[in-house]
Formats: structure tokens, C-alpha cells, sequence
């Protein structure tokens, strides 16, 4: 019992850390624009240059259009594939992309995993044993899991060996950044270990995520502990599953904030409009920084100091 | 290459972190061999015994020595008080996301490195790696600002916080042009130029450190006298009147130049420095605009007639300052529109940036005059002459009108129809390099900068310049299209320093003065190579 009760108090962090990483983005006062070409979402013509609805004569006459599936043709491929990387980094992609697939591929297999679960408790009939569906679910978690696994672990090793072979990698590494790669390696490590000799068809993790759903009381939920590797992979996934939105690992799906809101944020201030609202509120801020050109006070708002020239040189 | 230095060694007290031996830079083809064992001519001890001068072999700001040991204690508090004021809504609600978001997610992966044209021209010189000043602050962002942080430190990336690595940091924030072609291929959106640009922030508002050129002589004398030039609007009325007689001496056009008109359609904002530097810039605008039958103005009041705005590169209060005071006077003129003349950084300060600070009645529609100018040039309005343009062509592109704006085709439109022999550079548009002189590289020459900014920062424009061109006789003049004043100047002085008119032909100027050149019934040329205008003689 204590397995399940770690790993559902390491989803109950992920969740709550995830959560607060999340509200922070949405509660950030509007920045303002920093956007950089081509801005994703515009019209397909104008991303094959990076061009903008700038380029348009009296542009603000126009309705502003931002395509939400423009930015995910490019978004999703992104994540998945990191085609960014392999453009302008070949030779890392090499090693990141089954580094970043193989840990993508576990959480899909954890998805199927759960996907089984659900099946196996509904006792539907078009998932009886020996049936299609479940031959077809069984066969897809096997082949993701496996897949996952090889591609992790080479990716681990790979590109721990380059950051600490690389003195370009090396001199900018710390040792919290040796620990994230060394962790995440445990846990393909034991599982492939695990899966090799004593799971080949991820029997024994399908009971341990029928076992998450059911607090460990299903007749057919796994009993952790039979070996040393699967303790290992069930107590380093949990651990992982907490510590990565701690880190700047959770960059995995940070990123969306990072392309969405900054790199592509070129949404103009319409007269009266949403934006232009938040900027009235961000001018009601008092700085209280400290150059005598400033001539803050923590009294003065940003308006009142924006419309006066300063007194002071320095 | 130097690829033993870390981030923590910039507190390492010594004489110069990192020193550029002869025949280190990016090596430059035939004919500028000669200039592949130059070095960054050294720093005279008499000039700099008083000023921190230990980053490099090049000082731009100047900082003062500090006199006493307790002296660099309070700036070393001052440092941490300005960080902190960085992370805080009241304080930066400007850029708090952007910088939170790029200090937390870096994967130290160095891909921006490659893209950095200081880093690769230098000789891949450590300190110029985009990641570098970045990580320098997010190490003392860690240590000296999070709970917990100077235990949690050595796990997480140490480095020592003394005056020199303060004093450092502030040089080292400006060894980069604020380009952001490092932003642009990060994997995970990182931008390490947004930290760069915060780091200037921090010294220049908490601590009132920042290179003269922008602060004192830049946006003060901007708010004060009128213009970064030090032109008064007497001044820059004067100056219009020269310019009006010598574009009909020049061009044989009379041309009239507006001031003031109340409810003009549009509100030309020109960078001064094209009234003193390229007069023939400014008299090509009322020329287009004259014979297109436009309804426009410039202002003569203080500020109104200098589009630039230097606050976007080091200080966002007297960012505000100037954006605020330029849409005032739009306002207050009561026209339709600002139009944006050839300044790169002023297109992008007020028309993407001050959008998110101006509101109400401030918020007047802004448009770059590559646009304006492409719907006068491909709408029938003018006709045109290709053929008195054919010469060779290329194109700079600005990197805050094009990477930061994506104002790409409409200047490339225009070139398409009135130069023949046009051609691009490798890469362009929103993959350009920097020409070398962003974020005020380009008015910034004390101490030896000149010298550093055309021998490093804009060496890889300078080659991107002799490839485009290199099927081109040596003979044959050549013209660069740069618009944008800073960077024009930049490539000025480029071709000066490399004697380029001389060994390849390279000619200089902005797109207006070719648009006007390939006009219909124009009587005289108003670009002619080897032939220096009055205003030089």
C-alpha cells in the first residue's frame, strides 16, 4: 500500500505544483509586446516570411485574426519532435530527441495504461479477454512502453555523456542539472530492467494502474515489491512525476507559455478593448526604483511618471 | 578558442577576463586580409585608471571606480535591490512574464550560441555567449534572492556576487545588440536577449548607470532640448530649409516641407540624425510625399520632429517618457496617423512596444513607412525609371522593423519594382544578422567602441555585404539599402574602417533616396557614387 500511497501523493504534487505554475502565468500583470517573426498564428502566406499584419496599409482598420491551429501545426511538432533543435542544433537533437520521445512515449503509455484500467472496471464486453479491442490495447502498450524505455534510456545516457564530455555543456552545468538526467535515468534503467526479466508485456504495470484507480483493493491490482527493479521504477516514476514541475524541466509543457504568450503575443490595444483595460491598471502601479532620473517615490504611479520629464541626470 | 571560462570567473578579480589576440576573429576573404591580425586597438591606462575596465579590451560604459571598500558594498547592495525590483509587478509589470518565464525554463542546451553573430565572430569568445550574461544572473537571481538560495547553491550553479562581477555584468550588457536572433532559434523560447536588455534596466534605474550616449545625451536631452542630437526645434527648422534648397539644387525638385499642419493625414516622425547625417533621406520623404499628393506633417516641437526613443534599449521609465510625449503631440496635432520614418528601433518603440502604454486618445494608429511608402510606389500613383537604378542592390534587414516587427515584404515590393539588379543577402529577412550597431552600438564610439563594434559586432554584416555582392566586378559601385538610421550609420562605418567604397565598390543609403532616383522626370540623379554632397564638403 505504501506504493500507491507515494505515488498518489507525488500526482497530488504534480498537480498542485502544476496548478500553481499555471494560475502564476495567467495572474502575471500584461506585459508588454516582445514578440518575435514569424509569429505563428498569423495567415499561412505571412508565416513562410515572418511577416505581420503590420504590413497591412491602416492595419488597424482590419479585424485582427490569429489562427489557433496555425500555432498548434507548429506547436505540437515542436513539442514532439523538437524540430527547432533540429534545425539549429543537429547534433544534441540526436541525443535530446529519444531523450524527450522516450519520456513523451512513457506518459503515453501510462495514458493507454489507464485507458486499460478503465476498461478492465467497466467490464465491458467489447474488452473481454481474448477480444480485439483489448489485444489491440495490450499490443499498443507494449509497443509504446518498449519503445519508450530503449528510446529514455539511450537518450539518457546520451545526452548525460555529452553534457559532461562537452566543455561547452559542461562549464554551464551544475550538479542539479547532472541529478534531473541521472534521475530520470533511474527510472528508464529499472524499468527496462524490470520489463526485460520480469515484465515483458507490462502485465505487472497494467495491475499497478488498475491498483492506482482502486486504492490497491481490485482482485487483480498488482502487489508491488515482487522485485527489487519494479519497487525502483514505481518509487522513481512517482518521484519524477512530483519533482519535474519543481524544476525547469517542466519546460516540456511551460513552453506553451513561453511561444504562446511572449513569443507570438502581438495582439494589438483596440480602443476600449481588453488590453487596453489591463494597461490602465498596470499604469496605477507606484515603482519604487531607485535612479534619481526616476523620481519615484512609491507615491507617483506609473502614469504620473511617464508624463513628466525627469529633473535629474543620473 | 577560450572554452575553459564559466560563468562564476566573472567575480575572479583580474585585469581582463577575456582578451582577443590578433588573427582570433572570423577571418574576412581578399581583399580585407589586412584586417585579419588587426586587434581591438588597447585601452590608454591614463583613460581608463579611473573606470572599471576589466571585462574585455573595451569599455563602454565607464563606470567609476568605487573609492572604499564600504563604496562597493552599498553598490553591491544596490545591485541586489534593483534585482529584487526586477521580479516585482510594481516595479517591471513591463517585462515580469517574459523575464520569469525565460530565467526558470533554460535547458543550457547552447543553441542560441550559434546563432549569435558577437559569439561567432569574436572567435567564439565565452563571455559572448548569449547564455553567458544570462546565466550569470539567474546563478545570483538564485543565491541572493530565493529562500534558501546561497545553501541551495552549490547544487544548483554557484557564483561569487562582488563588485567586480557587478561591475562586469554592467559592461558585459552591452557586448550584445539586442538582436534576439538567439530568442528566435531557442527550442524552448528562451530569450536570452529579454535577460540582456533587463540587466541595462537594472543598472540604469535602480543604480543610474548607463553608457552617456543613451542616457545623458540620449533620452535626457531628448526630453530637454528636443532631439538626441542636441537640435532644438530652431534647429531642426533650420535644418528643413537647407534640406528643402538642396533637393531642388540636388534633384531639381522644389520641394515644400510641412510644419505643424492641424489635422494632416499623417504625422511624419523622422531619427534626427537624418536631418544632420543624410539630409537627402529626409528631402526624398517630402519628395514621394509631395508628388503622391499625401496629406502629412512633421512637428516642430521638442521631441516631435526625433522619432527616436533610446529608453527602449536600457530604461523603461524613460521609454514611457518619450513614447508618451511623441503620441502627445500626434495628438495634439490631431492626425489621422504617425508614419514611422527609416529608424528601425523607433518603429518598433512605438508601434509595438508603447502599444501596451498608451490609451485613450494617445493611442494613435501607428504604421511604418515601408507601408506607406509601398502603397504610394505600387498603387500607380508615381511613375517609375528601374533602369536609372541599375546598379547592384542589396537589402538590410533592420532587425527591430523585421525580426521584432515582421515588416518584411513591403520594402522588398518596392525593390522588386524599381531595382533590377536587386538581390538578397544570406540570410535574410527574419533571419538577418544584426548589422553590428543595435541597442546604441551605433552612437556609441567612446573610449576604443568604434573600433571593437566594426571589428566584431558588425563583422558577420560585413560579410554578409561582400557575399551578396561577390559576382560583382570590384569596380562596379554597389549599393546597400539600409533603412534604418542606426544601422546606416553602422555601415557607414563599416565601409569607412574596411575602406570598402575603395577595395569593393560599396555604397550606402536608405530606400527613399532610391525610390526617388528611379522616379519618372526626375531632372538629376539623386544617388550619385563617388560624388560627396555639400553637406560634407
Amino acid at each position: 500500500m505504501g506504493f500507491y500511497v507515494l505515488s498518489y501523493l507525488c500526482i497530488a504534487v504534480f498537480i498542485i505544483a502544476t496548478g500553481c505554475l499555471i494560475y502564476r502565468q495567467l495572474s502575471f500583470p500584461l506585459h508588454v509586446r516582445w514578440e518575435i517573426y514569424p509569429v505563428r498564428h498569423e495567415t499561412i502566406a505571412r508565416v513562410a516570411y515572418g511577416g505581420s499584419y503590420m504590413e497591412e496599409l491602416n492595419w488597424w482598420e482590419k479585424k485582427y485574426k490569429s489562427s489557433l491551429i496555425n500555432e498548434l501545426k507548429y506547436m505540437v511538432p515542436e513539442i514532439l519532435f523538437l524540430r527547432g533543435l533540429w534545425k539549429e542544433n543537429r547534433n544534441l537533437w540526436w541525443l535530446s530527441f529519444p531523450f524527450h520521445f522516450g519520456m513523451y512515449l512513457m506518459i503515453a503509455t501510462f495514458a493507454l495504461l489507464l485507458l486499460h484500467a478503465f476498461f478492465t472496471l467497466w467490464g465491458l464486453p467489447v474488452f473481454a479477454a481474448g477480444g480485439s479491442v483489448s489485444i489491440l490495447l495490450s499490443g499498443l502498450i507494449v509497443v509504446t512502453g518498449w519503445s519508450g524505455l530503449i528510446l529514455g534510456n539511450i537518450g539518457s545516457i546520451g545526452v548525460l555523456y555529452k553534457r559532461m564530455t562537452e566543455a561547452e555543456l559542461r562549464n554551464y552545468s551544475s550538479f542539479g542539472d547532472y541529478f534531473n538526467i541521472l534521475f530520470i535515468f533511474l527510472f528508464f534503467l529499472s524499468a527496462f530492467i524490470t520489463c526485460l526479466f520480469f515484465d515483458p508485456f507490462l502485465a505487472g504495470a497494467k495491475a499497478y494502474t488498475l491498483g492506482l484507480l482502486t486504492g490497491g483493493h481490485s482482485l487483480n491490482s498488482y502487489m508491488p515489491g515482487q522485485s527489487v527493479s519494479g519497487s525502483l521504477a514505481i518509487v522513481s516514476a512517482s518521484l519524477l512525476v512530483a519533482y519535474i514541475p519543481l524544476t525547469h524541466m517542466s519546460h516540456m509543457y511551460m513552453k506553451y507559455f513561453l511561444y504562446h504568450d511572449v513569443k507570438w503575443d502581438d495582439a494589438p490595444n483596440l480602443p476600449g478593448g481588453k488590453i487596453e483595460a489591463a494597461i490602465k491598471n498596470n499604469l496605477k502601479f507606484k515603482p519604487t526604483w531607485k535612479a534619481k532620473h526616476i523620481e519615484a517615490d512609491g507615491q507617483k504611479s506609473w502614469k504620473d511618471i511617464a508624463a513628466a520629464a525627469p529633473k535629474e541626470m543620473k | 578558442m577560450n572554452t575553459s571560462l564559466k560563468p562564476s570567473d566573472i567575480s575572479k578579480p583580474s585585469d581582463c577576463l577575456c582578451h582577443i589576440e590578433p588573427g582570433e576573429l572570423s577571418l574576412l576573404p581578399p581583399p580585407y586580409e589586412d584586417f585579419n591580425q588587426t586587434a581591438i586597438p588597447p585601452l590608454k591606462p591614463e583613460k581608463i585608471k579611473n573606470i572599471e575596465a576589466s571585462l574585455d579590451d573595451t569599455v563602454a560604459i565607464g563606470i567609476p571606480k568605487p573609492a572604499s571598500a564600504e563604496e562597493e558594498k552599498e553598490l553591491v547592495h544596490q545591485f541586489l535591490g534593483g534585482l529584487k525590483k526586477l521580479f516585482e509587478k510594481e516595479n517591471n509589470w513591463t517585462f515580469l512574464q517574459p523575464l520569469l518565464l525565460s530565467m526558470e525554463h533554460c535547458a543550457k542546451c547552447q543553441t542560441c550560441s550559434n546563432a549569435c553573430p558577437v559569439y561567432e565572430m569574436s572567435g567564439r569568445k565565452e563571455i559572448h555567449r548569449p547564455i553567458f550574461r544570462a546565466e550569470v544572473l539567474r546563478r545570483i537571481y538564485k543565491k541572493y534572492l530565493k529562500p534558501g538560495g546561497k545553501i541551495t547553491a552549490k547544487l544548483t550553479g554557484d557564483i561569487d556576487l562582488n563588485w567586480t562581477t557587478i561591475a562586469r555584468l554592467a559592461e558585459l550588457s552591452y557586448r550584445c545588440t539586442l538582436c534576439r536572433r538567439c530568442a528566435t532559434v531557442c527550442p524552448i523560447g528562451v530569450d536570452n536577449g529579454l535577460i540582456n536588455h533587463e540587466i541595462r534596466k537594472l543598472f540604469s534605474q535602480e543604480m543610474g548607470i548607463a553608457p552617456k550616449e543613451l542616457h545623458e545625451k540620449g533620452t535626457v536631452q531628448h526630453l530637454r532640448v528636443g532631439s538626441t542630437t542636441g537640435m532644438n526645434p530652431l534647429a531642426a527648422k533650420d535644418s528643413a530649409e537647407f534640406i528643402q534648397e538642396e533637393m531642388e539644387e540636388i534633384a531639381g525638385y522644389k520641394v515644400e516641407i510641412p510644419w505643424d499642419v492641424e489635422g494632416a493625414d499623417i504625422l511624419l516622425l523622422h531619427n534626427a540624425g537624418e536631418m544632420l547625417a543624410w539630409p537627402e533621406n529626409v528631402g526624398a520623404f517630402a519628395i514621394i510625399f509631395q508628388a503622391a499628393g499625401i496629406s502629412w506633417t512633421l512637428s516642430s516641437e521638442a521631441a516631435g520632429y526625433d522619432a527616436v526613443n533610446y529608453g527602449l534599449w536600457y530604461d523603461d521609465v524613460q521609454f514611457s517618457r518619450v513614447a508618451v510625449k511623441h503620441a502627445d503631440i500626434a495628438r495634439r496635432l490631431k492626425v489621422k496617423k504617425i508614419v514611422m520614418g527609416e529608424c528601425g528601433h523607433a518603429h518598433k518603440a512605438l508601434t509595438v512596444i508603447a502599444d501596451r502604454l498608451l490609451t485613450g486618445d494617445l493611442n494613435i494608429p501607428r504604421e511604418s513607412a515601408m507601408v506607406t511608402l509601398e502603397n504610394i510606389v505600387l498603387n500607380g500613383k508615381l511613375q517609375f525609371d528601374p533602369l536609372k537604378n541599375n546598379f547592384p542592390v542589396t537589402l538590410h534587414d533592420p532587425c527591430n522593423m523585421v525580426r521584432s516587427m515582421g515588416i518584411v515584404e513591403p520594402q522588398r515590393r518596392i525593390l522588386r519594382k524599381i531595382a533590377p539588379r536587386f538581390r538578397e543577402m544570406t540570410p535574410h529577412g527574419v533571419e538577418n544578422y544584426c548589422c553590428g550597431g543595435g541597442s546604441g552600438f551605433a552612437i556609441m564610439s567612446g573610449y576604443n567602441f568604434a573600433e571593437w563594434r566594426n571589428l566584431v559586432s558588425s563583422r558577420k554584416k560585413f560579410l554578409q555585404i561582400l557575399n551578396a555582392f561577390e559576382d560583382e566586378p570590384q569596380d562596379v559601385p554597389k549599393y546597400v539599402c539600409a533603412p534604418c538610421s542606426n544601422c546606416k550609420g553602422t555601415i557607414r562605418d563599416m565601409i569607412n574602417y574596411y575602406h570598402a567604397e575603395k577595395r569593393s565598390g560599396l555604397h550606402y543609403g536608405g530606400l527613399v533616396e532610391l525610390i526617388v532616383n528611379a522616379l519618372a522626370g526626375m531632372k538629376k540623379p539623386i544617388i550619385r557614387f563617388g560624388e560627396k554632397p555639400s553637406w560634407e564638403l
